[in-house]
């Protein structure tokens, strides 16, 4: 394995060097002698109750003392039955099944969902619906990113970055809350629209969240990036290269820090990304704190997303201009017999898609989030099929920690941000 | 001094009484008039013992420690309620026994699967008695949303479940309520039933809490969430009185 | 399912769930060409059985499933191609009796295209090739797929199930034909549920490696060579 160099701040009032500057120590790296007793495997059992574990995921992983030499991921301790119960679902109904997937950040499958069910129809959904979900997209990222960094921290020992990330993500909450009425579960979204539009005040509050929230990614930022122990325990850790990245399947941050600039906001722009302004970060080496630091700069990134879509928020309706799709409003529907009948049909039968399938990705906050939809023309579809980026992402770990300590195993879980509400489905 | 009139009717007579004005954990005194009480009174539960209770319960329910049993959205909430904003330690909860052998209660937040079930079962049956158990969330206490193949329909038909904290998730509010009303059921506790309430079944271990009959009756179309009230046994769920804790 | 489908007309005949909403941008007739499917067709001939396009822009190849594994190598290698991503991989049952379609998302990164191939499988020959090979992605996909719909890939490595229980004896659940609250009562589904014994939670290959202590012997002193007798255990087995 080759070796990095590793500078870091002695302390937080490093001593001054000769030339006044202040003085950094190398982390050496440190020679590891070859056992000389004899030893016995061992076969130890992680999860799937587990507070390290992040979810119900379970690790059978084969020690020869500290060493990893096998890892054995077993899944599934959290299969819920998403996709055959879509099955039983109507368009409409679906989007309430897909934030409870990914309970981190629940803004962004609804959105991704939505999309798909729109791409099979052909719906073209208004510019201010376009401009709200890149927002809604973008504060999901952050949401979940923040709590990737809260509990990333505790894994190597810290509290207090929880502390901060979770005082943060409770603002995200209240603009959950102030739009859609949920904290997590927001399922906001609608085929052809939003559940609703923003309420009044919201972009203001929105604005304000966006301009407090670099302080804090900075004080964490502070916090970690140069910690001697944060580096000690990520560095040169779970290191993947670009080719196996690919490989593998590998997508999002998890990807972006082995190097490869794949990002589908760049790649397959999809509502306008390709005129924001925003940078995708990539890293070099691959490892846990290349991952660290993706995640890290993609918060920022998305805050100048937020900016711009908020500065560009566009009036006009939020819901396009269809009844066989889009509910009319409640005024309507109690005076005008057409609207009534609009609403009665898509209450008891729902909306019908076209025969078809339709593939739709999107750039999730763990990676590329894909939703597949088949329909035979009904109002319930033959198939709804997610493309888990966790799922994908998990499955290298036994190639990731072969070779390092347990202790780092448990840091390799958590640099990939996996929710097993989406991997088990 | 807030001294209490008892009845005189209670036959005390046994020796080694506490004298009037003795002071007790409870923080009164004795309320006895001098030369009655006793320890060892025939009938019921005597004057020491009640007060014993007390501070049992006292002492148990003021520092819980939980057992989470996280696995899906509820365990964000659960999250969210132990860190800053709402902060479970006012309530004395906040040292998370993530071993479930030093675990008092143990709140199951979130979806649990079949292929979890004896996963739940074998924790509920590691830890010590005496133990309670929180169902948070519609699908730990029904299925909620997911009347399907892969998930169990209401944890009560695996374990025994003391407080069912409603909501898809339930707020943070939510679940410190729930940990209250759990509060709330240890105040209500008596030594004296200890041994019919806390008792280990060896064999029950490992196996379902319901009947093969009773998990068919529970887990029908809307069958858990309407009979849970009465499986809670819970005495009252109206409303949290609190009068004990107001004392020093 | 609709009867009356412009795509009823086309020889190789997919299924009217198949055919394409003609409001959505196109006749069969007018698929426009894709490079990877012209190549494909110079390549493999008759191999593969239609080309579709869905949702305006989303090209489907379906592909005989003996000829599969050919097909995407060849889309994976061929320097014209180079498919290094495979997104997904799933399939879809669309019930009485139908074949089911096992679904491979492709997407290169260098060329910045995207293919669906789909092979169909009787109901009676669900075999086809494993692509684990090609791309390691294709390990747990494979294995879940085999898992809800009981689709059997030859080669792959590891192919049990994933998502449910190892003791699970009710099928395949994502087949059309699995009733949604599964096959068993709910009772029967608890019993079974917690009658899973410590040891059924391991699979064979764990349980041999727990079972009997390997005792690796200590490396006699000045034979630096054979210090990493650990490792040596473990390739033996």
């Amino acid at each position: 394995m080759s070796t990095r160099t590793v500078e870091y701040e002695v302390g937080r009032s490093p001593e001054m060097g000769v030339d006044g500057k202040p003085a950094y120590g190398p982390l050496a790296p440190v020679e590891i002698p070859e056992p000389e007793l004899g030893s016995e495997h061992m076969l130890i059992n992680i999860g799937p109750q587990h507070p390290a574990t992040h979810g119900v995921l379970r690790l059978v992983c084969e020690l020869d003392g500290e060493t990893v030499l096998k890892v054995i991921p077993h899944i599934g301790y959290l299969h819920s039955g998403f996709e055959k119960q879509g099955e039983y679902r109507t368009w409409n109904q679906i989007v309430t099944l897909t934030d409870r997937m990914d309970y981190l950040a629940p803004l962004i499958y609804n959105c991704a969902y939505v999309m798909a069910v729109e791409k099979l129809m052909g719906i073209e959904v208004t510019e201010r619906c376009k401009v709200v979900r890149v927002i809604l997209m973008e504060l999901d990222r952050i949401f979940g990113h923040l709590l990737w960094l809260g509990t990333t921290a505790i894994d190597v020992g810290a509290f207090t970055p929880f502390l901060y990330a979770f005082q943060e993500r409770e603002k995200i909450y209240a603009l959950h809350e102030s739009l859609t009425g949920a904290r997590i579960t927001t399922s906001a979204t609608r085929v052809g629209g939003m559940m609703a539009d923003l309420p009044e005040g919201w972009t203001e509050a929105c604005r304000s969240f966006i301009n407090e929230l670099p302080r804090t990614i900075d004080e964490v930022d502070y916090l970690l990036t140069t910690n001697a122990i944060h580096l000690g325990r990520t560095q040169e850790i779970g290191v993947i290269s670009a080719e196996d990245a690919i490989n593998h399947g590998f997508t999002g941050p998890n990807l972006r820090a082995s190097g490869v600039p794949y990002d589908v906001r760049k790649d397959r722009p999809y509502y306008d990304y390709e005129t924001y302004d925003f940078d995708v970060p990539i890293g070099e080496h691959g490892d846990c704190y290349d991952r660290y630091l993706c995640r890290m700069e993609e918060m920022r990134q998305s805050i100048r997303i937020i900016d711009q879509a908020l500065d560009r928020l566009p009036g006009g309706s939020i819901d396009i201009d269809d009844p066989n799709v889009v509910l009319p409003s409640k005024t309507d529907c109690m005076n005008d017999m057409e609207s009534m009948i609009h609403h009665f049909k898509l209450i008891t039968e729902g909306i019908q898609a076209p025969v078809g399938e339709s593939w739709f990705s999107v750039e999730g906050s763990k990676g590329e989030l894909g939703m597949y939809v088949v329909s035979d023309g009904g109002s319930k579809p033959v198939r709804w099929r997610v493309r888990p980026p966790s799922f994908v992402n998990l499955s290298v770990i036994p190639k990731l920690a072969e070779g390092h300590l347990v202790s780092d195993l448990i840091m390799i879980n958590a640099s990939l941000d996996i929710v097993l509400g989406e991997i088990d489905r | 001094m807030g001294m209490k009139e008892t009845e005189s009717t209670t036959p005390i007579d046994a020796p080694g009484a506490p004298q009037a004005g003795t002071p007790l954990p409870g923080g009164g005194t004795s309320a006895r008039p001098e030369g009655s009480g006793g320890l060892f009174g025939s009938g019921g539960p005597t004057f020491l013992t009640t007060r014993l209770d007390w501070v049992i319960n006292w002492s148990r329910r003021n520092s819980l420690w939980p057992m989470p049993f996280g696995t899906a959205c509820c365990a964000i909430e659960m999250m969210a309620s132990a860190a800053s904003n709402y902060d479970l330690a006012r309530f004395g909860m906040e040292r998370m026994s993530f071993s479930p052998r030093q675990a008092d209660v143990l709140i199951c937040a979130g979806r649990v699967p079949y292929k979890l079930a004896p996963v739940l079962r074998r924790i509920y049956d590691q830890m010590m008695q005496p133990k309670w158990v929180i169902s948070m969330g519609a699908c730990a206490s029904s299925g909620g949303i997911f009347d399907n193949y892969s998930m169990v329909q209401g944890i009560d038909t695996i374990v025994p479940v003391d407080v069912y904290i409603p909501g898809c998730p339930p707020r943070p509010e939510g679940l410190i309520y729930g940990l209250m009303m759990v509060q709330e059921k240890i105040r209500e506790e008596r030594l004296s039933d200890h041994t019919v309430n806390r008792a280990e079944d060896p064999l029950a271990a490992g196996h379902p809490r319901a009947s093969a009959p009773e998990i068919e009756g529970l887990t029908g179309p809307f069958g858990n969430s309407t009979r849970q009230n009465r499986l809670s046994g819970l005495v009252r769920t109206s409303r949290i009185s609190r009068p004990d804790d107001r004392r020093p | 399912m609709t009867d009356d489908t412009p795509f009823d007309a086309v020889a190789a005949g997919p299924r009217p769930s198949d055919a394409h909403d003609p409001e959505l941008g196109g006749h069969p007739a007018e698929v426009p060409d894709h490079p990877s499917v012209t190549a494909l067709r110079a390549t493999f001939g008759d191999a593969i059985r239609a080309h579709q396009l869905h949702a305006g822009d989303e090209n489907v190849v379906f592909v005989d499933p003996a000829a599969l594994y050919a097909v995407l190598e060849f889309l994976q290698q061929d320097p014209d191609q180079r498919y290094d991503y495979l997104l997904d991989l799933t399939a879809v049952d669309y019930g009485a009796g139908t074949p089911i379609q096992v679904v491979y998302q492709l997407w290169s990164l260098g060329f910045h295209r995207m293919l669906r191939v789909k092979v169909e499988l009787p109901l009676d020959a669900l075999e086809v090739d494993s692509v684990e090979p090609l791309w390691k992605t294709a390990d747990w996909l494979e294995r879940e797929v085999w898992d809800l719909f009981g689709v059997t890939f030859r080669g792959h490595p590891d192919l049990r199930r994933i998502l449910m229980p190892a003791n699970y004896a009710e099928g395949h659940p994502l087949r059309k034909d699995f009733p949604l609250r599964g096959r068993f009562s709910r009772a029967e589904q608890t019993r079974r549920a917690l009658a899973l014994e410590v040891d059924d939670n391991y699979t064979v290959l764990e349980r041999e490696l727990g079972a009997e202590p390997q005792i690796v012997p200590a490396a006699p002193a000045g034979e630096p060579d054979d210090g990493r007798g650990s490792d040596d255990t473990m390739k033996g087995e």
